[in-house]
């Protein structure tokens, strides 16, 4: 193929939202819900899904359940219904079009991501096709790709992408990045990275699970790796039954989800942030809607300011089931990696992900960490008698945390040596799906 | 979505909110990108509230010498109290063309004028390839006032004076071009592409049996298109030398007087035949996509008859079948 210098496609589909963009760009152009709207009697359903209508005949072929399926090799004729079919597979929505048509009937909401992995191909498929298409303008086969995958992906799902990426799409080039990789290299904008590595913990909290995860250079250190089962979601559900608790005049979710970002904080003390409130009435804010009518409805915000996300700090408000505070978990990931990385893990925790853009977040978690790292080295040195020299704790935010994941792909996509570090279509076509499993790191550029 | 939008969503997302009333200036730099090695540049380059949009097209040189820069000029000269053309050396370097808007001197009154505005800077790349298209159009015109169709040439046959009209030719991508051939009944519009992939031309040779089809069948109003996988259409064979090793395949369009009656009509023809290449390849991956997920379903319920076809094996039976690394059974010792 001819030259290519079309800037490359950085695309990161996480649970709640996708990021779409160009290499190069400050920020990704498109942030909208990875979720697709189809036409709710469609096949591309999973056959396990909730009960559809499926008022077509039953295939013949005992086990596919009743979604339209088994026309494929069944029925040859292509009858007149078989094109109408054809056109219900083309009438989906993708992104915020998407909660838009499924609030009318005849169309039902799909997120195909789940806990960060693709879940159902079908779907994400077309996701993919109406990204690419659609809202980026762009013909695949001019650009390359940098998509990225959680930790631990299995690689059989890397093997699906890239055949979903080089067979549906003939796309020039295909990278998969893994998520806390990137988000290591976004962090390098912050002015308080000196040297620019790739060793460091990251804290990935998105809108389904928050992830702690320690890579050195550049390698995720799998085993040490820890997943927390609270993440954005939880925060909002939290907010949501506070407010219905108190019987506010709306808790629905879009207003729990608006009160979480415009109002919530992390304090560095519950208790003394509890008189405060009691003792100035000024802390309580309000939210105010602009209904379609014109009326204005009023919802009083108090406490979930900051006790919504006091939740990564002190678990057992929000779950039953799950009481580690995310302090202590980071301590424990480090203390399970490697002993000649940890002091640089402690060095660089890097936060990324919507979710941890409450403010004075990592203040609070930097302050909580030293306390328990400063606890065990003057134990240790009780013990021992010898003086330690002390450990760096050093938490990280900066201006391009929320998008980290994508910025990082940003950067590292518009390398001149990115597109080396690619694989083809033509190495795909050379030696198979498989070639994906691998896929070499990126020198550090100095 | 069954057909593309020839708007740019990102660029009308972009001014939308720029000229939304409670805006607040931003520095932007960014890049878009559109069809057909088109490349979009956003920015700011001396203060917040002037936006330039620049553009880059690959057969900027082809477009240019058929009238764009004067079509553009007509259209985006409307705005000129605020909008600023940016043509020939004044473009961005690395960029054809640009458009510099300075929000504060926006004088349009209401929000259908914003809204076209809007709409017309989203459409620039269309525009852009429009002008050799209108070009041909009225040549098409002229012609026919010169020599009106012969009544009697029911076959349509072409008049043989027409074939010395010249080509317009615009390369818009490697090595696949856009022919225009303008006659006094007829435009043809024809379009070399390329399919790197062996399944895609598979699959093109089937759509495009399809569109001529189309056309016998039921939608007599559409154009006519004739198809070519190797051999190179008459109309150009003076442009084309060869067809190097057979990969491209040549599409004809034929747009009859109906096609060109009015200026919608028109300028709606245009719309559709320039998006045509990008359609054409976005369709054939939607059949692979829509045939991975008949694929998938398929597997899914074969998996399921296979897995219920799966015997129960006890604890007892699974221990003598054990077998060591070389297929050897273990002897059980009593
Ligand atoms: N300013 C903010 N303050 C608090 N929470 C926010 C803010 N902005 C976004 N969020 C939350 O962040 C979450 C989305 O974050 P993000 O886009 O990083 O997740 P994701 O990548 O979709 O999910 P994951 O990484 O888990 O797969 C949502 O739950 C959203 O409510
Ligand atoms: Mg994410």
């Amino acid at each position: 193929m001819a030259s290519i210098n079309t800037p490359a496609v950085v695309m990161d589909n996480g649970t709640g939202m996708t990021k779409l963009g160009f290499a190069g760009n400050d920020a990704p152009s498109w942030v909208f819900p990875t979720a697709i709207a189809t036409r709710a009697s469609g096949s591309s359903a999973k056959p396990s899904a909730p009960a559809k209508p499926s008022f077509l005949n039953t295939p013949n072929v005992a086990g596919s359940s009743g979604s339209t399926g088994g026309s494929f090799g069944t029925s040859p004729s292509p009858a007149l219904s078989s094109i109408k079919r054809d056109m219900a597979d083309l009438d989906f929505y993708i992104g915020d079009e998407a909660l838009e048509a499924a609030k009318g009937p005849g169309y039902s909401l799909h997120y195909p991501v789940r806990h960060g992995q693709i879940d159902n191909w079908d779907q994400m498929e077309r996701f993919w096709e109406t990204s690419i298409f659609k809202y980026l303008k762009c013909e695949p086969e001019d650009h390359y790709f940098l998509l990225t995958e959680p930790p631990l992906n299995p690689p059989e799902n890397r093997e699906n992408t890239a055949e979903i990426m080089f067979e549906s799409f003939n796309c020039a080039g295909l990278y998969i990045a893994v998520q806390a990789v990137l988000a290591l290299a976004a962090s390098w904008t912050s002015s308080k990275v000196t040297d620019r590595t790739l060793t460091g913990t990251v804290i990935d909290s998105g809108d389904g699970v928050t992830h702690v995860i320690p890579v050195a250079e550049g390698y995720v250190i799998g085993s040490a790796i820890k997943n927390i089962p609270l993440a954005g979601r939880d925060i909002t559900s939290f907010i949501q039954t506070m407010l219905r608790e108190r019987g506010e005049a709306d808790s629905s979710l879009k207003t729990a989800e608006e009160i979480k970002q415009k109002f919530c904080y992390v304090c560095p003390d519950i208790v003394k942030e509890f008189a405060k409130y009691d003792n100035n009435s000024e802390m309580f804010a309000k939210y105010i809607i602009d209904t379609v009518s014109g009326r204005k409805i009023t919802v009083d915000v108090g406490y979930e300011r900051f006790l919504a996300p006091e939740i990564f700090f002190n678990p057992e408000i929000a779950s039953s089931d799950f009481l580690t505070p995310l302090p202590e978990i980071v301590d424990g990931v480090i203390q399970a990696s490697p002993i000649d990385v940890r002091k640089n893990l402690y060095k660089n925790i890097v936060l990324s992900g919507g979710s941890t853009m409450f403010k004075d977040f990592g203040r609070r978690l930097q302050r909580d960490l030293k306390g328990i790292v400063n606890e065990r080295v003057s134990r240790s040195e009780r013990l021992s008698g010898a003086k330690s020299s002390g450990v760096q704790v050093q938490v990280i935010s900066h201006k391009r945390q929320k998008n980290a994941v994508w910025f990082g792909g940003s950067l590292l996509a518009q390398t001149s040596e990115f597109k080396s570090y690619c694989h083809t279509k033509q190495d795909y076509e050379e030696y198979g799906p498989n070639i994906v499993r691998n896929f070499s790191l990126f020198n550090v550029p100095r | 979505m069954l057909l593309l939008q020839p708007e740019n969503l990102l660029i009308q997302k972009t001014f939308s909110k720029a000229l939304s009333e409670d805006y607040i200036p931003a520095t932007l730099d960014r890049v878009i990108t559109d069809f057909d090695f088109t490349a979009y540049h956003i920015s700011t380059p001396s203060d917040k509230t002037g936006i330039l949009l620049s553009v880059g097209i690959k057969c900027w040189a082809d477009l240019i010498a058929h009238g764009t820069l004067e079509l553009l000029e007509s259209i985006y000269s409307k705005y000129s109290s605020f909008l600023q053309i940016l043509s020939d050396g004044n473009a961005e370097p690395g960029y054809n063309y640009g458009l510099y808007l300075e929000l504060g001197k926006v004088d349009l009154q209401n929000g259908e004028e914003i809204a076209t505005l809007i709409s017309d800077l989203s459409l620039l790349k269309r525009n852009c390839f429009a002008a050799p298209f209108l070009e041909a159009f009225g040549r098409y015109e002229v012609l026919a006032q010169e020599e009106p169709v012969d009544p009697n040439n029911i076959y349509g046959e072409d008049a043989p004076n027409n074939s010395k009209e010249p080509v317009i030719a615009l390369g818009y991508r490697d090595n696949e071009s856009i022919f225009i051939k303008p006659s006094n009944d007829r435009v043809t519009v024809i379009f070399s592409t390329i399919f790197n992939d062996e399944t895609d031309k598979v699959f093109s040779k089937v759509f495009l049996q399809e569109f001529s089809d189309a056309r016998k069948r039921s939608i007599q109003k559409a154009p006519q298109v004739i198809n070519s996988h190797h051999d190179i259409p008459l109309e150009i064979q003076g442009l084309e030398k060869e067809n190097s090793d057979n990969k491209k395949t040549y599409i004809t369009f034929v747009l009859f007087p109906r096609h060109l009656s009015t200026d919608e009509v028109k300028w709606n023809s245009i719309t559709q035949i320039e998006t045509f290449r990008s359609y054409f390849h976005y369709h054939i991956k939607i059949v692979k996509c829509y045939l991975h997920q008949r694929m998938r379903f398929r597997v899914q319920s074969f998996t399921k008859i296979l897995n219920r076809a799966r015997r129960d094996v006890t604890e007892e039976e699974l221990r003598s079948e054990r077998k060591t690394a070389s297929g050897r059974r273990f002897e059980q010792r009593t």
